[in-house]
């Protein structure tokens, strides 16, 4: 199998062609990669859609173990990170905020000298105010943590004050009760410098709170010295911190960039802060006792987010955004894995469940991979096939056009839809259509192909079907229109079309009036039309003319019925047109041929008749017919046929009804002779009829019969039979010597009379003379000869023979005349003594004579009679030759045998005399009578051998 | 007698009897020709030879009654006496009717044979006599001017000199001259003898009476 078809592509182009690229760059990065059906090919019905879902479970779980696991030590990783980080800034912090204890007290113990200082100098008097508020001041414009210096009085009244601007503390105005109050006495109690509680100035009496919950100031704190001037109590030397300035002014810059420095009391609530923000974490927090201004008092330092702390938390934001992202991607990745797998195993489910027959094949054609549909409709089983080459399997009359597909797509053109025939298991050959798409890298072909045989040879059924169909309609002879309930046409077919003469475009969706309707008979197709419509169209049929595009006319004949769709609702009508013109054509052309027919036989003069042979009545008749023998078939069923006519009234008795005839026959009436053929034919309508054709031969007749008579005249001159005859030519043979004689001697008379003569000229014509004489002896001795030849020969003889070879003889003279010869012999007839010739002779003679005799009477009468009885005499039998002719007169009878008396214009009247001396030479008479039923009888006697 | 001018021309196929007639005939001192055929007659005679024709009726070939139609055919005039024999009777009598003079049969008399033929030759003199005159007659006619013969024509029917020349619108004088003038072309005696001069030359019909 070869097919390469690009077909695939087109059964599910979606599918197929994205997946082909990317199977190949898939494989090298995906998980799928180690999974097992990575592996090359394996039939995919075994791979089906059989694997445990927990195979695919596993082949997820070390991936998963390995992200997590990295997460897990990406995480770690930052944690301990993050702990060293904040162990190496606790530690920092611990180092910087004891440097800033540090400081701050160093500050505040200098501060605290500074006071003591002038309780000392005020112990000692040496302090004038203007000093204090000199040196207070200058102090102060160095250390501006802080606020004021005042001396306060024994009696908490406030003496001096510096610097002189300040508001905080006014000469003269007395402690305020609370902390400040409180430490006041606590350093004259104790004589020891004290630190009061931290207040709000302006609110002095209450205790200070925590910073963060107030917004009207910052914590004040203050010192007091107490001066003892000699036990005696002067007062105290009071310095006030501002909390804020404090932290603001004893924190170097660089301090304060890293750090946030807060103040807490004991109760850990915020007495001021560097920035005046807290900070968020507490873990970057450092705590330290802050004792020297008072109990209880910590040092808070939280680290401020620095660069370092930036560039960490960048980091663990990338690590944990790249964590996020694998974990993403992985999912991503799994997801799109497992729509690999749906699509994979939709497309092996597909694979197998597709009727269609799939296959990978190899360039040179052979199987690689088959789905079960090619087991089911090729029949072979899978192992039985696959490796084998497709084209053992296609049909030898469809392997070279494989073979070139094949070709064409080893150079990686994909095949278009081609078919070819594939033999299956049972040998039976399949129609497979194949579309092939090569992927000639890879060295596989994909094709898809599908059975079509049941298509192919359903369209071969349905085209066979639709040419026969097709091939009927266009055979048919039968015009067909259909006409929808409107009289629109829908149909027709080719014989419509050829018989209008309009193609099949022109006619259908046509509206009446139709192109083909002759504008003369429009009335008359249209009714036809309206009749279709309507329904009341003849079964039979109705006459239309028609036009064709041409122009010619032709008559049609429509037969209409219903048109019944599949649903039995009438949808139209359907007309069958005939074209009759042929038919009309030819009817009119029988007719003109049987006119031309009846108008040939009513021009014959011959008579043709037609009668049945049974009922015997006329059929047909020509016009010769009804003129000559006065039939009319029509009128008179029983008018007699020529035949009847002609025949009946000659021998009534003869005549069998189906034999042929050939005859000629006097016709009664008017003497004319017929030519009559008659003879037994099929009627048109079968039955058994006889045709005459009586032909007219009168003409022709009287000229045959002078034919006849000379050759008549020949054979008896030949023959020497009749002696009348010999005796003529006798005659005149002798005629010529004797008339010369006669005129030699009348010359000679003449000239020896006027005596002018030469004597030598008279000698020769005397022996000239004499010569002619000696002619008419030889004719005389010629005669002679005859006679004595012509002797009779007298043998016994049965006269019956003789009568009857004479009848033969004139049998066809008679006919010709329209007589018959009928003989009557005794049967017990004893022979005669005769010569048989000379006798048959006398017969002739006398038959001829009776024949003549009869040649003017009428037809039915000429009958000629031959008898031969025996005679009175018992030693002589008598022969008769009875006629019905004119008869003898009286008065000739007794010359009848003398010699040159005749009554024939041409007679000599020798025959008679001349049978007489034949008969007389066998001692034998003849003599003559009258006929008493009319005509003669002649009669001789011959004697009988005894 | 004719006999020096004239010939009996015979013609039969039996060479006895036409010897034997030529003997006769000789004797008989007519000028005598025999021929043995119709055929070999026809190929020799003219018909300015005067005589008259003896003819054997059944001959070979032509026979004689068919010779007899020939010459009819010819306009040939000659006498014609048709020998017979026995049953040939019917035969003559049609040849009389169709102009033969007569026949005879055979055997015959020397006293018939002779009357028979001088009668021929008489009638054939005469119609020879008769057939000059007119051709004589008619060549003077034709040396008439049309003037004259019109003259001649109304002198024939007798009208006179005044009434020719009214109705030729000619003088009378003239008429006068034409009719001398005619007189002496056709050698006419008299009226009469002009008269009879134009019949003959007409063939013997009464000249036009108009």
């Amino acid at each position: 199998m070869t097919p390469p078809a690009e077909n695939l592509a087109l059964a599910a182009p979606s599918a197929s062609t994205p997946e082909a690229p990317a199977a190949s760059p898939e494989p090298a990065e995906s998980p799928r990669a180690a999974a097992p059906e990575a592996n090359p090919p394996r039939p995919l019905a075994t791979t089906a859609g059989g694997r445990p879902p927990l195979d695919r479970t596993a082949v997820w779980l070390l991936p998963n173990i390995a992200v997590i696991c990295f997460i897990v030590a990406m995480g770690a990783l930052l944690h301990v990170l993050h702990r060293q980080e904040l162990e190496q800034q606790r530690a920092a912090l611990v180092r910087d905020i004891q440097w800033a204890e540090q400081t701050i007290r160093l500050h505040l113990q200098a501060n605290q000298e500074v006071l003591t200082q002038f309780a000392n100098e005020m112990a000692q008097g040496t302090l004038d105010p203007d000093a204090f508020l000199l040196r207070a001041s200058q102090h102060m414009a160095n250390n501006p943590e802080l606020e004021n210096m005042v001396w306060v009085g024994e009696n908490t009244l406030i003496r001096w004050s510096a610097p002189f601007e300040t508001t905080a503390r006014l000469v003269g105005e007395r402690l305020p009760r609370g902390p400040s109050d409180e430490a006041f006495r606590r350093a004259r109690e104790t004589g020891r410098v004290a630190y009061s509680e931290p207040f709000l100035p302006d609110r002095p009496e209450a205790p200070f709170g925590d910073a963060r919950q107030r917004a009207d100031g910052s914590a004040t704190i203050e010192i007091h010295v107490p001066i003892y001037e000699d036990k005696l109590f002067r007062g105290t030397f009071s310095g006030a911190y501002s909390v804020s300035g404090l932290l603001y002014h004893l924190a170097p810059p660089w301090f304060t960039d890293k750090y946030q420095l807060a103040l807490l009391d004991r109760e850990g609530r915020l007495l001021g802060t560097r920035a005046g923000a807290t900070l968020d974490d507490p873990a970057l927090t450092q705590e330290i006792p802050f004792e020297p201004l008072g109990k209880g008092l910590k040092l808070q330092v939280a680290s401020l987010r620095t660069e370092s702390r930036f560039a960490q938390q960048m980091l663990t934001v990338l690590i944990l955004g790249l964590s996020v992202t694998i974990v993403w991607s992985f999912w991503m990745l799994r997801r799109h894995m497992g729509g690999r797998r749906q699509a994979e195993v939709e497309r092996d489910r597909l694979f197998n469940l597709s009727l269609d027959m799939l296959c990978i094949l190899s360039l040179d054609g052979t199987f690689r991979r088959a789905n079960p549909a090619f087991e089911r409709i090729l029949g072979y089983s899978r192992d039985s096939f696959l490796g084998r080459p497709t084209l053992e399997l296609v049909h030898p009359d469809d392997r070279e056009a494989t073979r070139a597909e094949l070709k064409k797509l080893a150079t990686g053109e994909p095949s278009t839809y081609f078919e070819n025939r594939c033999r299956g298991a049972d040998g039976r050959y399949r129609w497979l259509l194949w579309s092939v798409n090569p992927a000639v890298e890879e060295g596989l072909l994909y094709a898809v192909a599908h059975d079509i045989t049941d298509r192919k040879e359903g369209e071969q059924a349905l085209a066979s079907a639709y040419a026969f169909r097709k091939a009927m309609e266009d055979s048919i002879l039968t015009g067909m229109r259909a006409s929808d309930l409107e009289g629109r046409i829908t149909y027709v077919n080719q014989a419509f079309c050829r018989m209008v003469g309009l193609p099949e475009a022109e006619l259908i969706g046509r509206l009446p009036p139709f192109p083909y309707w002759a504008p003369e008979a429009e009335e008359i197709d249209r009714r036809c039309l309206e009749r279709t419509l309507e329904g009341t169209a003849p079964a039979s049929g109705m006459e239309a003319l028609f036009r064709r595009a041409n122009g010619e006319r032709f008559d049609a004949r429509v037969y209409a019925s219903p048109l019944i769709d599949a649903q039995g609702r009438q949808t139209g009508w359907m007309a069958s047109i005939n074209d009759v013109t042929e038919q009309k054509r030819s009817r009119e052309a029988l007719r003109a041929s049987h006119e031309r027919f009846v108008a040939v036989l009513d021009g014959l003069d011959a008579a043709v008749t037609v009668a049945d042979l049974d009922a015997g009545n006329l059929l047909y008749a020509n016009r010769a017919a009804r003129r000559t023998f006065g039939c009319e078939p029509e009128q008179n069923q029983t008018c007699a046929s020529p035949w009847q006519v002609l025949h009946e009234m000659v021998a009534p008795d003869a005549g069998d009804a189906e034999q042929a005839i050939d005859t000629e026959l006097q016709h009664p009436a008017n003497g004319c002779w017929y030519h009559l053929r008659a003879r037994a034919i099929k009627w048109v309508d079968g039955r058994s009829v006889r045709m005459e054709v009586a032909t007219d031969i009168t003409e022709h007749k009287l000229a045959e019969e002078m034919s006849r008579q000379q050759l008549e005249r020949l054979q008896r001159t030949s023959r020497l039979i009749t002696m009348g005859e010999m005796a003529s030519t006798l005659a005149h043979e002798l005629n010529q010597p004797l008339a010369a004689i006669a005129n030699y001697s009348m010359g000679c008379v003449s000239r020896l009379r006027s005596a002018s003569f030469n004597r030598e000229e008279l000698l020769r014509t005397m022996q000239k003379a004499t010569a002619q004489a000696e002619r008419a002896g030889q004719i005389i001795r010629r005669v002679r000869d005859f006679v004595r030849k012509s002797e009779p020969q007298k043998n016994l003889v049965a006269v019956a023979e003789i009568i009857e070879e004479a009848a033969s003889v004139a049998e066809g003279a008679a006919h010709k005349r329209g007589a018959r010869i009928v003989l009557d012999l005794r049967a017990d007839l004893p022979q005669v003594l005769a010569d048989r010739i000379m006798i048959e002779q006398v017969l002739l003679n006398l038959v001829r004579n009776g024949l003549d005799a009869m040649e003017q009477a009428p037809p039915n009468l000429r009958r000629l009679t031959l008898t031969a009885e025996p005679a009175p005499d018992p030693s002589m039998v008598m022969v008769s030759v009875v006629d019905r002719g004119h008869g003898v007169r009286e008065e000739a009878m007794a010359k009848l045998f003398e010699p040159f008396y005749t009554t024939k214009a041409e007679g000599m009247g020798m025959g008679l005399n001349i049978c007489r001396s034949i008969i007389e030479l066998h001692q034998g008479r003849l003599w003559v009578e009258a006929n008493p039923q009319g005509g003669s009888v002649f009669r001789f006697t011959l004697p009988t051998g005894a | 007698m004719p006999r020096e001018d004239a010939t009996v021309f015979v013609v039969d196929d039996d060479e006895a009897m036409r010897d034997s007639l030529h003997w006769l005939l000789e004797s008989m001192e007519f000028r005598v020709a025999t021929f043995a055929s119709g055929e070999d007659f026809l190929a020799a005679y003219s018909p300015r030879q005067a005589g008259c024709l003896v003819l054997d009726v059944r001959m070979p070939g032509m026979s004689g009654l068919e010779l007899h139609d020939r010459l009819n055919a010819a306009g040939v005039a000659l006498p014609i006496v048709f020998i017979t024999g026995h049953g040939e009777v019917p035969m003559a009598v049609a040849a009389l009717k169709k102009g033969a003079v007569d026949f005879i049969e055979k055997p015959f008399a020397e006293r018939d044979l002779l009357a028979i033929i001088e009668r021929c030759l008489a009638l054939d003199a005469a119609r020879r006599l008769e057939r000059g005159e007119r051709e004589q007659a008619q060549q003077k006619l034709a040396t008439l001017t049309p003037r004259e013969r019109e003259v001649m024509d109304m002198v024939v029917v007798g009208k006179l000199n005044k009434i020719i020349a009214d109705s030729l619108d000619i003088s009378i004088k003239t008429v006068e001259v034409h009719r001398a003038r005619v007189m002496e072309k056709l050698e006419a005696r008299s009226v009469a003898d002009l008269v009879q001069r134009v019949m003959v030359a007409q063939g013997g019909k009464p000249p036009p009476a108009n």
